[in-house]
């Protein structure tokens, strides 16, 4: 039986490259990258298509992308403006498809059925979405629509920047099929490295394994799960009651740390910037959580959800500094990276006794 | 009794006991076994047969709880094993008498009721933790002074452990009066209440959960045996004993936190507004806040869920000047409504953003609330 839901994924198009774009029309049609400092330690952000066309790709050392284009400008990020595009983009996307799970900044699910039950009427209901974002905000969207996440979510990718990519039902797994299992969500690196090894380099391929030979690459309840998504299956529904919306800062260093009074002075420092961010929406946030990457690159991250919603900077502070001695007395180290930030927002704020 | 004669070595365990005292003395006692299984004898129960007595001990290393019960002593010895199983076992023995064996080189608990018989695993007894001695002076009071007061202010204390000073209770002994008060930084109960008995004055703060605890084991209790030590509280009642490790630190100052005046004093049924605030809660989820707004002539309680609901009642008040909205947490509010017990409630107010509190009418107890602050 074929699913009668159909969900849409949106992706904004090279989203932070994008608005800096809009912000800056002399920078527009250049090679561009969102990101640190070529000269230290910074890392690729966002780069825009023109700057793709060189191989740069987020992740990638900003130094890199110096080498592989010499011509491209650097742009530090400016995550205010980005969350204040995202917020425009997102109201936009709920006038037409109400029913949204956002998964970050410049992502999510859209529930198309939930507009209208005819799935024939999906694709139009998807170009209607792209067409509003444009016009209320001129930013240009990918979008994929098929009848469950993963799949929608791999359409989405298909035909970047401005692309459609509707999966017609019963068509899941012939689409996914042919492409390079890497490009499956929740195949990571060493997955991979498995798979590739063993000959499994197509997701059809991951697809037909039988349950032995499942076993013998990836165990477990992941497996299973893998190889269902390979199929196309992908039980997951929206989640659209959890309001995911976090607000953060991180800082990449220009050489790695360990003095802790210096760690503590970045993360009050981002605390500050947190809380006026927090004050600008009215909110108060019940969860902090303080990020550290060592330089090997692995990344940490210590939480702590309070009783009641903190809003202000110290209060913030106070507890992304003590996160982050139970990160590294859990992890002693350097660190080339810490970042604070703030969920479970709430419209109000419970006041503490003075 | 069994007829069979066994022979016993030092250090055996052997002892018939009622299985109906022995499965409620293990009810109490087993509350002081350690959740937490990092340190495994933590899970257990000490057992020790000693002068015609079995004892038993549990502990988590904040708080101890021992009793006792009378025992056909063949063999004094003492033995640990893991509380859970050992009390779900007792509460279904078919028979009226329970033998406990233990040879001192076993590694196991024998346990014969009736027809059934089953053995357990044992931990060695010299690796439970050393329970605090009781030789300390202690003083007598009435039970009933101390479980009121720990029962009006507990619910304030905090279950947060990254501030330990608030999740105890401060207890001090004043000439006259006993005097309990707890915050978890949002809201503060204090409780004064008048004693006869006379005692040294006492301060310290005491594990919430400890005083809980001595709720539970003292409720029919007439007298309460109280002991302080430097960095230990001991409390016995009708043979079973309780020690808590005290809470190091500072307690907040709260006599500076309560406000000398308030702009408005409303007087309210109590059991009527703690209704209305019980409806109007269901549709504060997600620590929604109650809107609560004083009119002049009535009260309106509302509350609102984004995606869930709203609900909102009014009850009439003898209220003047200018209307006065402001925000609760539902469930502090509730928690104080409860607390202040009596008929009558006072809700004193300042100012949206400062502090409420709630009286009752001895003027005895103090449940002050800080609000949340609206959007918009």
């Amino acid at each position: 039986m074929v699913s009668s839901i159909v969900i849409a994924h949106l992706d904004l198009d090279a989203f932070f490259a994008a608005v800096e774009e809009l912000e800056h029309p002399e920078l527009r049609g250049k090679p561009l990258v969102v990101g640190g400092d070529p000269k230290g330690r910074g890392v690729v952000a966002t780069a825009n298509y023109a700057a793709r066309r060189f191989g740069i790709r987020s992740a990638m050392s900003s130094a890199e992308a110096l080498r592989r284009c010499p011509a491209v400008v650097f742009v530090p990020p400016h995550m205010a403006l980005y969350v204040e595009y995202s917020r425009a983009v997102w109201r936009t996307v709920r006038e037409v498809v109400p029913v949204v799970e956002q998964v970050g900044i410049d992502e999510g699910y859209l529930e198309l059925t939930s507009v209208d039950p005819d799935p024939r009427k999906a694709r139009a209901l998807a170009e209607a979405v792209q067409a509003a974002v444009r016009a209320s905000t001129s930013l240009s969207c990918s979008l994929g629509v098929a009848s469950c996440k993963v799949v929608a979510k791999v359409a989405s990718d298909r035909r970047k920047p401005g692309g459609l990519t509707v999966v017609p039902p019963g068509k899941e797994a012939a689409f996914l099929a042919p492409l390079d299992v890497r490009a499956l969500p929740g195949i990571g690196p060493r997955a991979e490295e498995r798979l590739l090894a063993s000959g499994i380099t197509t997701v059809g391929a991951l697809a037909a394994l039988d349950d032995d030979a499942l076993r013998g690459l990836i165990g477990g309840k992941v497996g299973a799960m893998l190889r269902d998504r390979a199929r196309g299956i992908d039980p997951r529904p929206l989640e659209t009651s959890v309001e995911r919306i976090s607000i953060g800062h991180e800082e990449t260093f220009e050489r790695d740390i360990t003095d802790r009074a210096v760690l503590y002075a970045e993360l009050r420092r981002m605390s500050a910037r947190v809380a006026v961010r927090l004050a600008t929406r009215g909110d108060a946030a019940r969860t902090v959580t303080t990020k550290v990457r060592y330089p090997d690159f692995s990344i940490r991250s210590r939480s702590v959800t309070l009783p009641a919603g903190i809003d202000s900077a110290d209060e913030i502070a106070e507890h992304a500094c003590s996160l982050l001695d139970r990160a590294l007395g859990d992890r002693p180290g350097a660190l080339r990276l810490v970042g604070v930030s703030v969920s479970s927002l709430e419209p109000f704020r419970q006041l503490p006794l003075a | 009794m069994m007829d069979t004669e066994v022979e016993t070595a030092v250090g055996d365990l052997r002892v018939t006991v009622s299985r109906d005292e022995l499965a409620q003395k293990l009810g109490i006692v087993a509350r002081g076994v350690s959740s937490r299984t990092a340190v495994q004898i933590l899970s257990g129960i000490l057992l020790r047969s000693e002068g015609g007595q079995l004892h038993l001990a549990a502990t988590d290393m904040e708080l101890s709880l021992r009793a006792s019960l009378p025992a056909n002593v063949e063999s004094e010895g003492s033995v640990v094993v893991q509380g859970k199983i050992l009390v779900d076992l007792v509460r279904q023995l078919p028979g009226n008498d329970v033998v406990i064996e233990h040879g001192a080189e076993d590694g196991v608990l024998k346990i014969t009721s009736g027809a059934s018989r089953s053995q357990i695993n044992t931990f060695a007894a010299a690796d439970f933790p050393r329970l605090p001695e009781l030789d300390v002076q202690l003083h007598s009071l009435k039970a009933g002074a101390v479980l009121e007061t720990i029962g009006r202010v507990r619910r304030a204390a905090s279950r947060d452990e990254s501030r330990p000073v608030l999740t105890g209770i401060l207890v001090r002994f004043e000439p006259g009066k006993l005097v309990m008060a707890a915050t978890d930084s949002y809201r503060l109960s204090v409780k004064e209440t008048a004693i006869e008995d006379q005692l040294p004055e006492l301060e310290a703060i005491v594990p919430a959960r400890a005083l809980e605890e001595l709720q539970r084991i003292a409720a029919g209790a007439e007298m309460l045996e109280l002991g302080v030590r430097e960095n230990q509280v001991i409390f016995g009642a009708d043979g079973v004993w309780l020690t808590t490790r005290r809470i190091d630190g500072q307690f907040p100052n709260y006599k500076q936190l309560l406000p000398d005046t308030f702009e408005h004093v409303v007087a309210l049924n109590r059991l009527e507004v703690l209704d209305v605030v019980r409806r109007t809660s269901v549709l504060a989820q997600r620590n929604s806040p109650l809107r609560l707004r004083f009119a002049e002539g009535e009260l309106v309680i509302s509350s609102q869920t984004q995606d869930v609901g709203e609900s909102r009642e009014s009850l009439p008040i003898q209220y003047v000047g200018e209307p006065l909205e402001i925000g609760f947490n539902a469930e502090f509010l509730r928690d104080g409504l409860d607390s202040v017990e009596g008929d009558e409630v006072t809700i004193n107010l300042i100012s949206p953003l400062r502090p409420g509190l709630l009286k009752g009418g001895n003027g005895d107890f103090w449940y002050l609330i800080m609000p949340i602050r609206l959007a918009g």
